[in-house]
């Protein structure tokens, strides 16, 4: 075993949270990190989940892009699909905004210190399938939910971790957010 | 015939590896490291030799200076940087100010100060002038030349941050600044001294224009002499190694840290795009009325940023979208922005045993001219605008922690949001002496960050500023007497809530005492305004709360603590305290952004909340056991416990059945209170087309819309007719 080796089980321990700190701090003071990480990772994210198709990558504590058939999509591992990855997957998400010092109170427990409820409100983002809690903005009205990342999947597999995917396109790197919302608008 | 190796002059020498760069990728063309390969060990005692005379430079000169700022709270730099500008080594202390030194001497370079005023052996040049490098003109750099042989082959610095710059606030963190001659002391390159001494002139300078000379004149003669111990150690390295090893080691120093960033990034990272945005209030409404009118309003600022991780392994930032340049402190410069958002890279993938500019080769800006980060006016503001810089300073922390989850690093994964308050004071003592300094052991210290696997820990020290590091707080009331120290105490639920929460922030508690014949303070927040720096937490988790900074006067404390009372010893217990009657007190000033300067008396209050980060993951993920652990502690109450995290407790133990429940049914409450993201997107898109909205948010937006790709965006998003505008509104 190599010095940087780390273990299948530790990984899946980092993942689950069950990891030592001490432990967690060999991992960080490796002077060279184990290369092979990632394939890791998605062993153990893909032996947590019920459904079949590839994680492709982790995006979230519960979102992954997995490929599905000649599409690359959002999931959640409750399996709720939220569409093209290209497309912010806020916009498949449940939303609840608060806007009163009442309602914010409730997450931010100490008053004096919580957001600024004339200004802004607050964002949180459900998944549909399980409602999980799957990220929380403060935000004016208006602000664009934030795009966490749009990976530039293809550079990744083929240039930076020498496995090229075999569905490449330049198409898989464009922000699509804003064709939904023009499809909603004309819907309307 | 020009100073740089071979003739060339000092202009040509950094066009020179400009060119080289772009042509190759590689600092000064580097495509190899001879000498790192031939010899590394030589190579390491050759590196090391001229770090430790960085340090000794540091611990020497300190004690030239009586100035407490430098000698006690440790604020101060020494840095050794290629002629060409880029820094190849430094000791510790302020780590982010280095990514200023080579706009300093590449201003000096344009300028063509080789040919006016000269740059010989023995010079001495000044500058705090954020126009031409310095981060904020509380940072003063002071610089000298290495000749050997009749060629510069090197430059030696020394930055401290000083007491006060002679600004219309006094200190050196004002919060109120309308341009640059209410900055205060400004000076561009300047050579202020010769055959290594400093001219008089230059001291009557610091003497005239700003409020704490003795201490300036003190501290820019430490600075020229650590830079002059450098000088001569640097030589003493250049005799032993040769002129042509040390100019080309200096190089290679460069470019093989350059290399470990981008493999760094390329091996634990994924590419691509990714989103960051935060926020900050700045008011002036009311307090300009009279003497600016034409800055008498507030302004909400947002500072997003569009962070691409490119298939190369650098860091692209475009910030359009950043708010307009104008009339308040908060305007900086590129150096600022580098200076302060490296602090962000270090513990991300710049990390390294020695400090450089290398991290420059890797990361690069889009700062839209007329931006408050590209500000085309040459006389704006910019007293304090590196504290706005601050916020990439955290997108690097978040966008890197982001982008190592996903590769499937966690243990590096460290998303830190900003908190710690840092005040500015003057006064007058009883005996008529006049007095200005600072405080901030809070900056860049608090609640650490969660990390995908565990909580962040209670109370971290910052790295980038030496003073929350230096082992007493009480420091500095041996230098600003009136502010005496009564308490720290950790804030139940402060912290960002999640699955895993970050360190608990804490609360401070002064007391004012005996100020003499006039005190006055103001606080710059780094938490971004009560909205978040960044405003939002990370995978489910929720954003900071903010940090907050009070004034409680005419108070009855001094009585109590005679009688032998106890006292409240932080932000909460205080308004408590003043709610429930124990404390008598008479206006109450709390702030979640930049303060106006207020004025204190003795027996007063003057209390911090600072160091909540942000949260990770979903709260009702939160294992039930870290809970009661967070109840039994006193970090989190019990009511939070089980409104916020849904947990139930009975004798202090989890009922994990009704635990279970509870959660149940808040996930159906979720159901119940929110939305689909169509029907959230169709209320607020009429929001939006019905211009309802705060008048600041509408004044930002009016302003962001002249940008096209902002504008392109929003209307694009919100479905927007074309012609959709905002008119600035003041009121």
């Amino acid at each position: 075993m190599q010095d940087n080796a780390v273990p299948r089980e530790t990984v899946a321990s980092l993942v689950d949270g069950t990891i030592t700190w001490k432990r967690a701090k060999e991992l960080v003071r490796l002077p060279v990190k184990d290369a092979d990480r990632f394939w890791k990772y998605l062993d153990v994210l893909q032996s947590r989940v019920f459904w079949k198709e590839k994680i492709l990558l982790r995006v979230s504590e519960h979102l992954y892009i997995v490929a599905k058939g000649r599409e690359r999509l959002i999931k959640c591992d409750c399996g709720h699909e939220f569409g093209d990855y290209r497309v912010n997957w806020k916009l498949g998400s449940r939303v609840r905004v608060r806007r009163t010092r009442e309602d914010m109170k409730k997450v931010f427990p100490v008053e004096v210190a919580m957001p600024d409820v004339e200004r802004a409100e607050l964002r949180e983002y459900y998944c549909p399938g399980c409602l999980s809690l799957l990220s929380v903005e403060t935000a004016p009205v208006g602000q664009l939910p934030v795009f966490e990342v749009l990976p530039d999947l293809d550079t990744f597999y083929r240039d930076w971790l020498g496995k090229p995917l075999p569905d490449e396109s330049p198409d898989w790197f464009q922000d699509r957010t804003c064709e939904l919302t023009g499809q909603w608008a004309r819907e309307d | 015939m020009g100073i740089a190796f071979g003739g060339k002059t000092l202009k040509d020498a950094v066009a020179n590896a400009e060119t080289l760069f772009k042509e190759t990728g590689h600092i000064y063309g580097l495509r190899t490291l001879p000498l790192v390969e031939e010899d590394p060990a030589k190579f390491m005692k050759f590196q090391m030799r001229l770090v430790a005379a960085c340090v000794a430079a540091r611990s020497t000169a300190r004690y030239i200076t009586a100035n407490p700022m430098a000698l006690l709270m440790e604020e101060l730099q020494f840095m050794l940087a290629v002629p060409e500008g880029d820094l190849a080594a430094s000791s510790y202390g302020l780590i982010g100010h280095l990514q200023s030194a080579p706009f300093i001497i590449r201003a000096m370079a344009s300028l063509d100060f080789e040919e006016n005023p000269g740059i010989r052996p023995g010079d001495i040049f000044s500058c705090n002038d954020t126009r031409y490098g310095a981060p904020h003109n509380a940072d003063c750099f002071t610089t000298i030349p290495v000749f050997y042989d009749g060629e510069l082959v090197a430059w030696t610095m020394g930055m401290s941050h000083i007491s006060d710059v002679g600004a219309i606030q006094a200190g050196g963190l004002g919060t109120m600044s309308v341009d640059a001659f209410t900055d205060g002391f400004i000076y561009p390159p300047t050579k202020s001294g010769e055959d290594f001494r400093l001219h008089r002139w230059w001291e009557l300078h610091w003497e005239r224009r700003t409020r704490t000379g003795i201490f300036n004149v003190m501290d820019e003669k430490m600075r020229a002499t650590g830079a002059i111990i450098l000088h001569d150690k640097v030589l003493e390295v250049v005799k032993e190694f040769g002129a042509d090893y040390f100019r080309q080691g200096l190089k290679e120093m460069l470019e093989r840290e350059r290399r470990v960033m981008v493999g760094r990034i390329i091996s634990q990272m994924v590419p691509g795009k990714y989103g960051y945005q935060a926020y900050q209030v700045v008011q002036y409404k009311g307090i300009m009325k009279s003497l600016f009118p034409f800055a008498d309003r507030d302004w909400l600022l947002s500072y997003p940023c569009a962070t691409t991780i490119t298939g190369e392994g650098t860091f692209h930032m475009d910030l359009e979208g950043v708010c307009s340049e104008d009339t308040f402190y908060a305007n900086c410069y590129e150096p600022a922005l580098r200076m302060v958002s490296s602090i962000g890279c270090w513990p991300s993938f710049a990390y390294s045993s020695t400090l450089n500019t290398a991290l420059q080769y890797v990361t690069d800006w889009k700062l839209p001219p007329g931006s408050m980060f590209n500000p085309q006016n040459p006389h704006a503001a910019t007293l304090t605008g590196l504290m706005e810089g601050s916020a990439y300073l955290y997108m690097f922390m978040c966008v890197s922690a982001l982008a190592k989850f996903a590769r499937g690093y966690l243990e590096e994964v460290l998303p830190q949001a900003a908190s710690g308050p840092g005040q500015a004071m003057h006064g007058v003592f009883a005996d008529g002496t006049p007095w200005a300094g600072g405080d901030w052991p809070y900056v860049c210290a608090g609640g650490g960050p969660p990390q995908p696997f565990r909580d962040g820990a209670p109370w971290t020290f910052g790295g980038p500023n030496p003073q929350s590091d230096s082992g007493e707080i009480e420091v500095s009331e041996f230098v600003q007497p009136p502010i005496l120290y009564l308490g720290r105490s950790i804030i139940p639920n402060y912290c960002g809530h999640g699955k895993y929460r970050s360190g608990v922030g804490v609360g401070g508690v002064q007391l004012i005492l005996e100020p003499g014949q006039r005190l006055v303070m103001n606080s710059s927040i780094a938490s971004g305004g009560g909205m978040g720096m960044p405003s939002h937490g990370l995978a489910g988790g929720y954003p900071e709360p903010g940090d907050v900074v009070m004034w409680v006067h005419d108070t009855n404390l001094k009585e109590i603590v005679r009688g032998g009372g106890t006292y409240p010893r932080d932000i909460v217990e205080l308004l408590q305290w003043v709610n429930d009657g124990r404390l008598k007190a008479g206006k109450i000033d709390v702030y979640n952004r930049f303060t106006p300067s207020v004025e204190c008396g003795d027996g007063d209050i003057f209390a911090i909340g600072a160091g909540a980060q942000l949260g990770w993951g979903d709260v009702l993920e939160r294992d039930p056991l870290l809970v009661e652990q967070d109840v039994d502690r006193g970090w989190i109450t019990k009511d939070v416990a089980r409104g916020l995290y849904g947990v139930v407790l009975q004798g202090g133990k989890v009922n994990q059945a009704a635990t279970s429940q509870l959660r149940q049914t808040m996930k159906v409450q979720r159901k119940a209170e929110s939305v689909e993201a169509r029907d959230w997107w169709k209320e607020e898109r009429q929001l939006i087309a019905g211009k309802e909205m705060h008048t600041d948010v509408s004044n930002m937006y009016a302003d962001l819309l002249r940008y096209p790709g902002f504008a392109g965006r929003f209307k694009s998003f919100w479905q927007l007719d074309e012609d959709y505008a905002l008119q600035q509104i003041r009121g």
